[in-house]
């Protein structure tokens, strides 16, 4: 705190949310306020909980699936791969290299459309709206092919254990590649309206900044950790699914403020869109399902699956009793760690930069709460 | 504290920041030209123009259909074996069946769509293949009763359509292929 503002104004608490525009969702931050200082911030969660670990004791892994699509709902394929490779881990099941490929493949489109969204969100927090609305602009491009594949926009419930809902339609590899070619095309302007912008660079440079080693502590993961200079990427570091065959970078940046964060999501969007074409590019022939008895039933015992969602390593805990029906299970959440260390990233901030801090964590609520 | 105040060290270098912040808000600005003359992707709703609606893809997870049979008893495929009303993770499908064997026709049939969350497994797991989602996503009403969907309603919802809506062939999706069809009515 600086010490000339000390004894001239009283300190002010506010609620900010849960229904502020700028929260991302319902939460709540408690500020206690000097002025336009903030002293402290208390995140305050809750408000979206809806019991997902509790609810997968009482259905079967089949009928799970399309719940594990309701959390974090911006990277919903990513959550069912998750879901289902562990599924598939405790089984034993082996799926086919077509089922891979197309499952990556989703992922990697998933993690550009949540991208795209971070990047409309993040302009709109601050002050930007104009690459708001080019970004929905071309995330609908990938919201059709979605649909197409799948039959929703957002709530695909597409993977199966074992396979997939379908095959990919005739014609869809083609305009996956023509949105592909539209959106390599229009992300230069994203950066041109954002990264160089003067006035973003203003707001972000130097703020929310967290070092290294206090971002381990807290648990940071995925784009928020790699904008603090660890490279530390679930694709690379585990190296599962196809990726250690995929020519990517990970992105890192130095500096762990706000605009860290949002170079490196900015990168992340190239080299997605470099996996999405080399997976396309390399797609196989064949059945995308192996048999599966309508009523799995899987061997007693434990599994931790982990995959890098669009906000982080997104973790699957799953322990079986012999059932159909998981014994328990418990989400590793990436947005609730990175959303735990707001007190430290907005303290000693002005009140308007802490929107730009909680938009540069990326957080999705229902993420958060579960 | 970390404030945003820049000290430009001269006048020649607040000099360049001047001239550097225009000239990035005028990039910013040349980008938003040229979307500008981009053709317009939005469309108003509700429609004014019937010919922009928006007509959404085959294998849309919309509203639901009964898929007809007249060879059966009833008109329609279901054979009332429970296995959608079973499988049904928010438990909105009701069915009231009736007849023996072969005849087994249900009686009454319930969908409760305010409840359903289009997850699409009753499509998945009915041997018979009499139950679809369609493409009909106008499903707005004013009280809840409007949106349960009774037998006569689904069965009008499914006129002119022949298997489960998909945007590939039968085979290559989860479902079982069509030759199943015949072994499973009569297992049933």
């Amino acid at each position: 705190m600086n010490e000339a503002n000390v004894g001239t104004t009283d300190q002010l608490i506010v609620n900010m949310g849960p229904q502020h525009p700028s929260t991302h969702g319902v939460l709540r931050v408690a500020l206690t306020l000097d002025g336009e200082r903030v002293v402290s911030a208390d995140p305050d969660i809750g408000y979206l909980h809806s019991s997902m670990e509790k609810i997968a004791e009482r259905l079967d892994y089949r009928q799970y699936i399309s719940y594990t699509d309701r959390f974090d709902y911006l990277g919903a394929m990513c959550n069912e791969w998750v879901f289902v490779r562990a599924v598939e881990r405790l089984a034993g099941i082996e799926v086919t290299p077509r089922c891979e490929h197309i499952r990556l493949l989703m992922a990697e489109l998933n993690r550009l459309a949540s991208h795209l969204l971070y990047f409309g969100a993040m302009g709109i927090d601050t002050g930007a709206t104009t690459v708001f609305l080019y970004c929905f602009r071309e995330r609908e491009l990938i919201l059709d092919l979605f649909e197409w594949v799948s039959g929703q926009r957002l709530l695909y419930n597409f993977l199966r254990v074992g396979g997939l809902r379908n095959d990919l339609p005739d014609g869809w590899v083609e305009q996956c590649h023509a949105a592909m070619d539209a959106l390599a095309s229009r992300v230069d302007e994203y950066d041109t309206l954002l990264s160089e912008n003067r006035i973003f660079i203003a707001r972000t440079r130097g703020i929310g900044a967290i070092t290294a080693e206090e971002a381990l502590a807290y648990g940071f993961s995925g784009p928020c950790l790699r904008g603090c200079g660890v490279p530390y990427d679930l694709r690379r570091v585990d190296g599962y699914s196809l990726y250690p065959e995929l020519d990517f970078e990970v992105c890192v940046e130095e500096g762990g403020d706000c605009l860290s964060r949002h170079m490196v999501r900015s990168r992340e969007l190239r080299e997605s869109i470099k996996i999405v074409r080399q997976v396309l590019a390399r797609l196989p022939e064949g059945e995308v399902n192996v048999p599966v008895p309508r009523r799995l039933k899987v061997e007693p015992g434990e599994v931790y699956e982990r995959i890098e969602s669009p906000r982080g390593e997104l973790g699957c805990y799953l322990v079986s009793d012999g059932s159909d029906k998981p014994w328990r299970m418990h989400w590793r959440a990436p947005s609730f760690y990175n959303l735990a260390p707001l007190d430290r990233l907005c303290r000693g901030h002005w009140m308007a930069d802490m929107v730009a801090v909680i938009a540069s964590t990326d957080i999705v609520l229902g993420d958060v709460d579960r | 504290m970390t404030t945003n105040t820049r000290q430009p060290q001269s006048a020649w270098a607040l000099l360049a920041d001047i001239v550097g912040g225009a000239a990035s808000v005028i990039k910013g600005h040349v980008v938003t030209l040229r979307n500008w003359l981009r053709p317009k992707v939005t469309g108003q709703y509700p429609y004014r123009d019937p010919a922009k609606e928006w007509v959404p893809k085959p294998g849309y997870r919309g509203d639901f259909a009964l898929i007809h049979d007249p060879e059966r008893p009833g008109g329609l495929r279901c054979i009332a074996c429970m296995a959608c009303a079973n499988v049904c993770p928010d438990k909105c499908i009701h069915i009231i069946g009736q007849g023996k064997g072969k005849e087994r026709h249900p009686a009454a049939f319930d969908i409760d769509i305010g409840l359903c969350m289009y997850c699409w497994l009753c499509v998945e797991v009915c041997p018979v293949r009499a139950i679809t989602l369609t493409p009909e996503y106008h499903n707005v009403a004013f009280t809840p009763q409007e949106l349960i969907r009774d037998i006569n309603d689904l069965k009008a919802r499914g006129e002119g359509i022949a298997e489960p809506l998909l945007p590939v062939p039968i085979e290559r999706s989860v479902l079982q292929p069509p030759t199943a069809k015949k072994k499973d009515v009569s297992e049933a």
